[in-house]
């Protein structure tokens, strides 16, 4: 009877995480989806760039971004600054594509809403990313924050808040936290004022530090067919 | 009063030598504009590097105010030299020409005569500074266009927006006419103690060469007098190009930079007073 009641316990346990495994793919699969079906989007943003080296204010402009991973700021006549390629400012770039492992690690609460959490590891092993956390709000389909572990370029963890464009699964805000290495330049390059040690950004421990950057969404125009054309350097652009 | 500096500007600008000031000027912006225009993306590459290896920076980095900045961290080094062509000949040059006894044979005071002379070494200050403005700043602006200026420190990446870079370089260009003005008077009081014009202009040059030298060395020996000498605070132009602005430290280089221009025209006029003119 006890051998029985053990093997039906171990079969019950099985079942429950397969269908848990199962659900697990499925939410993710369908926010995936959510979230790659925004092939294209110009939006009016303000940007803020917190990075401890750096000292850059908040800069207007327009952003255009076509799927998978073109994105441009037009700053008109300004400068644009962005983090590297691979460390993409869209969702659609921190989410694994092509086949992947999904771990469902239960339900959590974040700014009091309920949200379920899952693992991503894709089996692509040449990828830069090597896992993703997600956070997500099962009742919209929205992914809320990711923590993605990244090959060459550390850890990236974006917060995303939703407002106006919760069907597109498009976020009024986003804020991305990155490892930064440190910068030095050469004294000979640089251009230096004596008064410097009033300002010294320089981190104590001299090792790289966390850098955020804060991207706010204003209007979005969605899938309208962006030219690959706006996505290429403009003349006399570095 | 007002005659007599118009006497002393006619003489400035009557020597052809003068104008080798405002053709040095434009001749070394020139240079540093054409060495831009075929090689600044070389420079600038090379200077944001380490910034490249993590952020892509898209836009006109290389405009006329980032080409102007460059210019006056180059040029502002060599105007001293050029200040003091002038102001170390005013009351040599006359010494040594002859005429200085026949000057002050006119009804106008010993300190009356040292303030004509430096107020006419700072008009030409003003005009040299407004020059290098010109042809630094509006030139660059036409060869190289505008935009947002980057400003590379050892430390530090600082972007200033389009249109929050001119007014700063209004201010720079006024503190940078301070700072000549302090070198004019050193110029002049220099030229009080001699008897001909190379003396004062030499000593001017040495004074600056050495100071500045003492204001960079990096040596513990030093940083305590650092402070005080009037070549550390000649580069707080460079303060106006920060984020956030250090007005504090901009604030006391002024004022060290006063401090030192009335010095030296007090100890100027006290000297002059009491020399004996035998030329």
């Amino acid at each position: 009877m006890m051998k029985r009641l053990v093997l039906l316990a171990g079969i019950f346990c099985l079942l429950a995480t397969s269908v848990w495994a199962i659900e697990a793919n499925e939410l993710f699969n369908t926010m995936r989806t959510k979230v790659l079906s925004v092939k294209d989007y110009t939006a009016d943003v303000k940007m803020k760039i917190d990075v401890t080296y750096m000292r850059i204010p908040q800069l207007k402009g327009t952003l255009y971004f076509k799927s998978p991973d073109k994105m441009r700021l037009e700053r008109h006549g300004g400068l644009s600054i962005f983090p590297k390629k691979n460390i993409n400012l869209t969702l659609s770039n921190l989410i694994p594509t092509g086949q992947v492992a999904v771990l469902d690690l239960g339900p959590t609460t974040r700014n009091g809403k309920k949200l379920r959490v899952l693992k991503v590891i894709p089996e692509d092993e040449q990828g830069n990313i090597v896992l993703t956390k997600i956070w997500i709000d099962e009742t919209n389909l929205l992914a809320v924050r990711t923590e993605t572990t990244t090959r060459n370029d550390g850890t990236v963890i974006m917060d995303l808040e939703f407002g106006n464009y919760i069907p597109f699964g498009l976020p009024d805000k986003v804020t991305i936290f990155m490892d930064v290495k440190d910068y030095k330049l050469p004294k000979g390059v640089a251009m230096d004022y004596n008064d410097d040690h009033i300002n010294d950004t320089k981190p104590k421990d001299g090792k790289g530090t966390k850098g955020t950057i804060q991207i706010q969404y204003l209007k979005y125009t969605i899938n309208t067919g962006l030219k690959d054309d706006i996505f290429k350097g403009k003349k006399g652009e570095e | 009063m007002i005659q007599l500096l118009r006497i002393e500007l006619y003489k400035i600008f009557k020597r052809p030598r003068t104008y080798i000031s405002f053709g040095i000027v434009a001749a070394i912006t020139f240079v540093i504009q054409l060495a831009m225009l075929t090689d600044g993306k070389t420079f600038i590459g090379f200077a944001i590097q380490g910034i490249n290896e993590q952020f892509d920076i898209q836009g006109n980095m290389l405009n006329g105010y980032l080409v102007t900045y460059i210019i006056l961290q180059s040029l502002l080094i060599h105007i001293p030299l050029l200040v003091a062509l002038v102001a170390g000949d005013s009351l040599a040059g006359e010494a040594n020409m002859g005429t200085l006894r026949l000057l002050l044979t006119k009804p106008i005071t010993r300190p009356k005569l040292v303030l004509i002379k430096f107020v006419s070494s700072f008009l030409y200050t003003v005009l040299l500074i407004i020059w290098l403005a010109v042809v630094a700043l509006f030139f660059s602006i036409l060869l190289f266009g505008t935009g947002d200026m980057i400003n590379l420190k050892s430390e530090a990446f600082i972007m200033i927006l389009k249109d929050d870079v001119l007014w700063r370089y209004f201010a720079a260009f006024g503190f940078a006419t301070l700072a000549m003005t302090t070198i004019a008077s050193l110029a002049l009081m220099l030229s009080a103690f001699a008897d001909n014009s190379i003396g004062p202009i030499i000593s001017t040059m040495g004074i600056v060469v050495v100071l500045t030298i003492l204001s960079n060395l990096e040596i513990p020996l030093f940083s305590h007098i650092k402070p005080y000498l009037f070549t550390t605070h000649m580069i707080g132009w460079k303060g106006f190009f920060d984020e956030p602005i250090p007005y504090a430290a901009i604030g006391k280089s002024c004022m060290v930079l006063v401090a030192y221009t009335v010095g030296f025209l007090a100890t100027t006029i006290f000297y002059f007073n009491r020399k004996d003119i035998k030329t």
